[in-house]
Order: C-alpha cells, then sequence, then structure tokens
C-alpha cells in the first residue's frame, strides 16, 4: 500500500504585489528530510506558512499529511511541529508555563524526553519569555515541538541568529531525531552547509520558482567543475550538461550538472583538475543558470 | 468549543492576569475616590472612566497587536486549530479578561450610587448605561483589530473609541428622558433607557459576532 505523502503540493501560485510564488510543486514522503534551500525573499516562508494554512494559495492543491489545506489545518496540525526563526514564546510567561499549556494539549507529550532537552539545551523552566536570547527562544520553541513527537517537523530557518554553539546543539538534535523512520522534516535554510549536513533530499528555490529537486547524493554526484587546458586554436565542441563556462585564454572552467564518464571521455586528455562542488556552489551556480534560462 | 480554543482562552486570562487584576482594582480604587465628597466625586469618575478605556486599549494592544508584532502569534498558529478557532479564541479570552475587571468596576460603581446617601439614586441608569457603553466600545475596538492588520487604522481605532466616550457622555446625559431624572431620588427605566441599552447591546450582539464573520474568514492571516 501507498503511504500518505506527508506534504504533496501541485501548481501553487500565491501572488503579492511585488513577489509571486509560481506553479510550486513539492513532495515529502514519510520519513524523509527535505532540505529546502533558497536566497533570502526566494519563497520559501511563503512556501512554509501554505503549508501551514496560515496564507491560502490564490491556485494550485496542498495537502499536508492527507489533509487538505487550509480547509483541514486544525488536524493536520496535530501531527505537524512547527518551528521559525520568527516565531516567539508567549509573553509574561515562562518556559515552565509553556511546557505545561503543551502538556495539556497534546497527549503525545514526552515529559522524559523534555526534561532531556531542557537539560542538553541549558533551558530553565523557571525562566520567564521575556529575557530570553534569540539562541535561547529557538531551543525553547524546538524542546516543546520535539517533545510532542509530531510525524511532521517543518522547520523554518530554525538556525538562523544562532551562534555556533547553539547551532551545534540544535543540528546535533536534529539528527537524533533523524532516526525516526517514520518522521519527515522540511527545513527551509539559506545555510547550505546545514541543509547539506541533514537532508536526504534537496529543492532549491529562486524567485518564487522551484529550480531544481533531487537526492542529495545525486545532486552532489552529477555537478562537477571541470577546468580544462585546450591547445592552440582548438575550441570546446557544444556539450550536453554543460551550465557554464568560463574561458581564461587556452584555459577553460566547465560547470556540468550531468557528470560521467563519458563527459570526461569527450573532453579527453584536455582535462587538467575535476572538482567536487559543494552544496553551496551547486545551489548558487544553479540558480544562476536558471535566471539566465529565464532571461532574468 | 474544542479543546485548544478553551485552553487558549485560558492562556489568555493567565497572559493578562495583571491587566485583569490592575483593571478591577483601578476600578475599585476609583469608587473609592468617588465616595470622598464632590471632589472625590468628580476625580474618582474620570479616574473610573479612565480605567476601564485604559484596560481596554492595553488588552487590544498586547492581546492582539503585540501577539502580532512580537510573533508569538506565529507560536499560537502553529497549535492544531484553524483561524477561526484561532478568532474565537481570542475573541472569547480578551472579552472575558476585559469583561471580570468591567463588572467589578460596573458593580462597584452602582453599589456607590446606591449606598451613597449624597449621590442620588437617580444616577442608576445613567451609570448602567455608561458601563454598558464601555464593554460595547471594548469590543467595537477588539472586533477591529482582529481585522485590520495596520498598527496605524488600530490606532485611529483607539484615538476613535477614546473620543467616543465622550461624545456618548455628553449625548446620551443631554437626552430629556434621562436628564430629567438624573437628580431624582429613585432610578427611572423609561422608554429612552430601554433604547439606549437595546441599541448598546445591539452594537455587543454585532461587535462579537462581526470577527467570526469576517476575520475568521480571511485567507492570509498572518
Amino acid at each position: 500500500m501507498t503511504q500518505t505523502k506527508h506534504i504533496e503540493m501541485r501548481g501553487v501560485r500565491k501572488t503579492y504585489p511585488f513577489f509571486t510564488l509560481d506553479d510550486l510543486s513539492l513532495d515529502l514522503e514519510p520519513g524523509q528530510i527535505m532540505g529546502f534551500v533558497g536566497a533570502n525573499g526566494a519563497g520559501k516562508s511563503t512556501t512554509i506558512r501554505l503549508a501551514m494554512g496560515l496564507i491560502a494559495p490564490d491556485a494550485g492543491d496542498i495537502r499536508v499529511l492527507g489533509h487538505a489545506i487550509p480547509e483541514a489545518q486544525g488536524a493536520a496540525k496535530r501531527d505537524i511541529g512547527f518551528v521559525s526563526s520568527e516565531m516567539r514564546l508567549l509573553p509574561h510567561t515562562t518556559i515552565g508555563w509553556h511546557m505545561q499549556f503543551i502538556s495539556s494539549i497534546y497527549p503525545e507529550w514526552d515529559a522524559p524526553y523534555a526534561e532531556a532537552l531542557v537539560k542538553r539545551f541549558n533551558l530553565r523552566p523557571a525562566q520567564g519569555s521575556g529575557g530570553l536570547s534569540q539562541g535561547e527562544q529557538i531551543k525553547a520553541l524546538l524542546m516543546l515541538t520535539l517533545a510532542r513527537r509530531p510525524r511532521l517537523l517543518i522547520l523554518d530557518e530554525p538556525t538562523n541568529g544562532l551562534d555556533p554553539v547553539a547551532r551545534h546543539e540544535v543540528m546535533t538534535e536534529f539528527m537524533d531525531v533523524l532516526r525516526d523512520d517514520n518522521r519527515s522534516i522540511l527545513f527551509s535554510s539559506h545555510n547550505t552547509v546545514d541543509v547539506e549536513r541533514i537532508s536526504d533530499r534537496i529543492t532549491f528555490i529562486d524567485r518564487g520558482r522551484v529550480v531544481d529537486c533531487n537526492d542529495k547524493e545525486d545532486f552532489l554526484e552529477r555537478w562537477r567543475r571541470i577546468h580544462l587546458q585546450l591547445p592552440p586554436g582548438v575550441t570546446l565542441p557544444h556539450l550536453p550538461g554543460i551550465v557554464s563556462r568560463v574561458v581564461d585564454g587556452q584555459f577553460s572552467t566547465l560547470t556540468t550538472n550531468s557528470y560521467s564518464d563519458g563527459l570526461l571521455a569527450l573532453l579527453g586528455n584536455t582535462v587538467r583538475d575535476v572538482q567536487r562542488m559543494s552544496l553551496e556552489e551547486i545551489f548558487v551556480a544553479n540558480v544562476f543558470h536558471h535566471r539566465e534560462a529565464r532571461g532574468q | 468549543m474544542n479543546i485548544v480554543t478553551r485552553k487558549l482562552v485560558s492562556k489568555e486570562l493567565y497572559v493578562n492576569r495583571w491587566f485583569i487584576a490592575g483593571g478591577a482594582f483601578s476600578g475599585v480604587v476609583s469608587v473609592c475616590v468617588a465616595a470622598l465628597g464632590k471632589a472625590g466625586f468628580s476625580v474618582g469618575s474620570l479616574m473610573w472612566i479612565t480605567a476601564i478605556i485604559a484596560l481596554g486599549v492595553m488588552l487590544a494592544l498586547y492581546g492582539v497587536m503585540n501577539e502580532r508584532k512580537e510573533r508569538s502569534m506565529l507560536f499560537v498558529l502553529s497549535l492544531p486549530l484553524s483561524i477561526a478557532d484561532y478568532v474565537r479564541a481570542k475573541m472569547l479570552g480578551l472579552a472575558l479578561c476585559f469583561f471580570i475587571p468591567w463588572l467589578v468596576a460596573s458593580v462597584a460603581a452602582i453599589v456607590l450610587v446606591l449606598a451613597k446617601g449624597d449621590v442620588p439614586d437617580g444616577l442608576v441608569p445613567y451609570t448602567v448605561l455608561l458601563s454598558v457603553y464601555m464593554l460595547a466600545n471594548f469590543l467595537v475596538l477588539l472586533c477591529w483589530t482582529l481585522h485590520v492588520n495596520s498598527e496605524a487604522w488600530i490606532s485611529a481605532a483607539i484615538v476613535l473609541t477614546n473620543m467616543g466616550v465622550s461624545i456618548y457622555m455628553f449625548v446620551v446625559g443631554a437626552q430629556p428622558g434621562l436628564q430629567d431624572h438624573l437628580y431624582g431620588p429613585t432610578p427611572v427605566w423609561n422608554q429612552t433607557a430601554w433604547t439606549i441599552l437595546i441599541v448598546e447591546l445591539g452594537v455587543i450582539v454585532l461587535a462579537f459576532t462581526l470577527p467570526f464573520l469576517l476575520a475568521a474568514r480571511r485567507r492570509d492571516f498572518i
């Protein structure tokens, strides 16, 4: 039997005066960890707010955990843990009050796990929400979310504004959470290092459009930077899968999204070096390639 | 009402506990001041009106606008509830936060009028009408605050509802059916008083219902 997709978006459009999220389609399978990467203003938060039902699409269909969104968002959110870097705890309360509040709403609340997270994140239940730093706010929100063990985690730039130590603590906790095969995560960030660390599938978004979506390993295997030295008077023929070409005299640098032994064989002994690309380099090259293709 | 809505109503009462306590306390203190002779009555009455208006403004500002601005609304909206549930909880919760101190202050004011010999009992209808007006005034402000996103529009509503109290006191106090009996020895509930009360109750019902028809149906809530 096919399992219900945790997130399913088809042809979603959302228009604002100066921004349009256009024809967005996205699938998140159970147990999958999807890194959702885009520059600031690319449409990551808009997509996440659509998935949470906080805004309604102008066109297209959204289903989360099998529920139609935004209509059945109440039922869907029972199994969604949502944390955003923009989110804050309620004022005039303490972390302990929030723990009590969340545990009274979610019967799945795991009190021992919550206590363990409080210790690991160095939080104090008596601490007032007003005096928490950005890092403490995020850690408290993550503790409140993780301790109720949701099936789907939607994280909107959760490591934004965290110092390196806090970021490490949070990312380590994510790695632990990932051991649960039935839980899926949509992790939005412009920090490709974090995304590369935890994701098994990656979607790139730019200026309101999904520009690429694939398995992380596939991205890392397909994309290469190839340095060539061409003999005088020889020009490169048209090659498939070359997204950029920088020529400097007899030296050329090709960026490809279709690296294979076949391509290497075609280039022959002109190849001087082949470099693997980081996710950040792949993202940037991908974005520029698509902007060029769209004439932007 | 589902469990999340109930929890959110309780949350409003907890988060705004100091406003509730402060509002009730100020209302009672104002009435005590009003009991201190003629000058005390004028000062106490002003304090009483100011306390109730300030309570309403604080609840609208902190309960709705600040929750939006400080992004704790995102936390609330991440809970298993619909936008309609959120609006329902907000409306009920904040109305209750206002209602408790408002009731304390209103009852204290009516008791003062009835108990104090030098204050004519004829003031009772006017006091009741003014109290109910203050409740309607707050609900209109709350309804508006839930409906609009703009801080400027909310500020404008605060100014207008504040001004509304003075205008109301002047216009309603000058109605012949009320003015004629203000200083009488007994409360007179004539047609004028009942008509004003019914209009006020109508505004309360409308202000309480509109958010469920408008704000709860908004497609984009943030």
